[in-house]
């Protein structure tokens, strides 16, 4: 199941990536606190390793599940692959378009109708007007949303406009898709319909870097990579490392020595 | 503002988001209002009668050259690209914060957009103007020069002096969120120190006058009356007004582009 093989091309190159952030121990985020604390030498700054020289690369066509628990990295690391942050060391390259659905709908604005925002959407998601023109009935197929498309989002209901928002992700043609936990939303025949989109995409040859821990996405994905305390500790074949992450996280009294 | 990705931003897409982007801000800023987008030339018609009535006792109009209710506008217009410009640039980053941590879009396209929003505002003030002038022309207060049409060299100065200061503003606020109070009072001492009102001379004071040649809105707004008397401005008038522009547009550049990286992790 694992695409081990070196001759599938390499869309995704994740070289000894190290993320650290520097927090200042109280947040401070105004200058007036700024100007306080120098006074009174009370900046404590802190150094926090948020992931430590990960590795690994995605070629065309593989499903790669990320599991951890919260709070480990995950989500930077989507991050970072997505371009969003950049990393202290190391690097992630991508030899493809990519589309980042971290969050649905990211951006819309309550007082544009359904349509409007599908534009500036797609834009934002880097789509010209012709590209998102020639996709649009396959968007608004898709969200279902029927009249609703002509009045402003905010008389949305928080199911339709992730439809919304998932419809304009998935439609856009991209070559690599990062999903961030974003699946446990709108009703179960939507949440169906968006898996069945997925495994479509799939069929059609994408490539998939999903965070999520459900069944399905277990399903869905043929590799796994195990992320704990900001260090990869398993990248494997998705049914093995699941079993062993879901066992590790049974006993929660091994968990500290991993 | 390239990425690391393979994956080049095109220019005509970007320009295609900044479109939508400059349209969303001028159709939320009039969303609720009956008259809509009529309000743009309303509003400094408005106030200009207002300012008109309130200053024209107050200073009296004498030593200038200009006609007083199209001095008040006038000024009032050229700085309010600035103003307009900057006070939506400010916390523009910060309420776009889920897109800019979900989506890998390019930060400096927000305060670019509400430069070129406050652009196109000024576009409709501009018309108030034209119709302030054809009132005091059949008044016979004012005479048209052909020397107007030249304001489309003044503009590009304007343009990068509030985008620079835009992006500045915009990436400072992001760490420090008490930018906004201290900036609403320096803009309030701003317009004040800028001859909007009342001229230089009428100060009496040479130190104020000297000082005042170091505030880029000056020359900005006195370049654009030079215009409306008809007069032609100097070359170093040109040079003042391009290198303040292009120094600021740079400064806020390289401050937006360093601390670029930061940002998305900070919000």
């Amino acid at each position: 199941m694992v695409n081990s093989d070196s001759q599938k091309e390499v869309l995704l190159e994740v070289k000894d990536v190290t993320m650290n952030f520097t927090r200042y121990e109280v947040g401070v985020d105004s200058l007036k606190e700024l100007v306080v604390r120098a006074f009174k030498r009370d900046l404590k700054r802190e150094k926090f390793v948020c992931l430590k020289d990960i590795s690994f690369t995605v070629h065309r066509g593989e499903a790669v599940a990320v599991i951890g628990r919260n709070g480990v990295g995950k989500s930077t690391l989507l991050k970072i692959v997505s371009g969003i942050l950049k990393p202290t060391k190391g690097y992630a390259r991508c030899y493809g378009r990519i589309s980042p659905l971290l969050q649905l709908g990211a951006g819309f604005d309550g007082n544009a109708t359904g349509m409007e925002n599908i534009y500036l959407n797609a834009a934002i998601l880097g789509y010209t007007k012709k590209e998102i023109d020639e996709k649009l009935q396959s968007i608004l197929d898709f969200a279902e949303l029927g009249e609703f498309i002509y009045s402003p989002v905010k008389t949305y209901s928080s199911g339709m406009l992730a439809r919304l928002g998932f419809s304009i992700a998935i439609n856009m043609e991209s070559e690599i898709m990062l999903i961030d936990e974003i699946l446990a939303v709108g009703d179960m025949a939507f949440q169906q319909k968006c898996y069945n989109k997925l495994e479509e995409l799939r069929a059609k040859g994408l490539t998939f870097l999903i965070v999520s821990h459900s069944d399905v996405v277990e399903k869905l994905c043929d590799r796994a990579i195990w992320i704990e305390r900001g260090h990869m500790i398993a990248d494997g074949d998705a049914k093995t490392v699941f079993q062993e992450y879901t066992q590790t996280m049974m006993q929660p009294s091994e968990t500290g020595k991993s | 503002m390239e990425k690391d990705t393979i994956y080049a931003k095109r220019p005509m897409q970007q320009l295609y988001l900044l479109r939508l982007l400059v349209r969303r801000n001028i159709k939320n800023q009039y969303y609720r209002s009956f008259i809509g987008i009529l309000w743009t030339v309303l509003n400094p018609l408005l106030n200009m009668i207002v300012m008109a009535f309130v200053f024209i006792n107050l200073f009296g109009s004498e030593g200038i050259a200009l006609d007083y209710p199209i001095y008040v506008l006038s000024g009032n217009i050229i700085f309010g690209i600035m103003r307009a410009s900057t006070t939506g640039s400010l916390p523009c980053l910060v309420e776009q914060q889920d897109m800019l941590q979900k989506t890998n879009v390019s930060i400096g396209l927000f305060p670019t957009a509400n430069v070129f929003s406050a652009l196109v505002t000024f576009g409709f003030s501009f018309i108030a103007l034209l119709i302030v002038m054809l009132f005091r022309f059949f008044a016979g207060a004012y005479a048209f020069t052909w020397e107007i049409i030249l304001t489309v060299i003044l503009l590009p100065a304007i343009l990068l002096f509030s985008l620079g200061l835009s992006y500045f503003l915009s990436a400072l606020y992001v760490f420090f969120r008490d930018l906004k109070h201290i900036y609403s009072v320096v803009l309030t001492l701003w317009t004040y120190l800028t001859p909007l009102f009342y001229t230089i001379d009428a100060l009496k004071n040479d130190y104020i006058g000297k000082f005042m040649r170091l505030n880029p809105m000056y020359h900005y707004v006195n370049y654009f009356r030079d215009l409306l008397i008809g007069t032609v401005p100097t070359l170093e008038t040109h040079i003042i007004c391009y290198g303040f522009g292009i120094a600021m547009f740079v400064i806020g550049y390289v401050f937006l582009s360093t601390v670029r990286n930061q940002i998305a992790a900070r919000l």
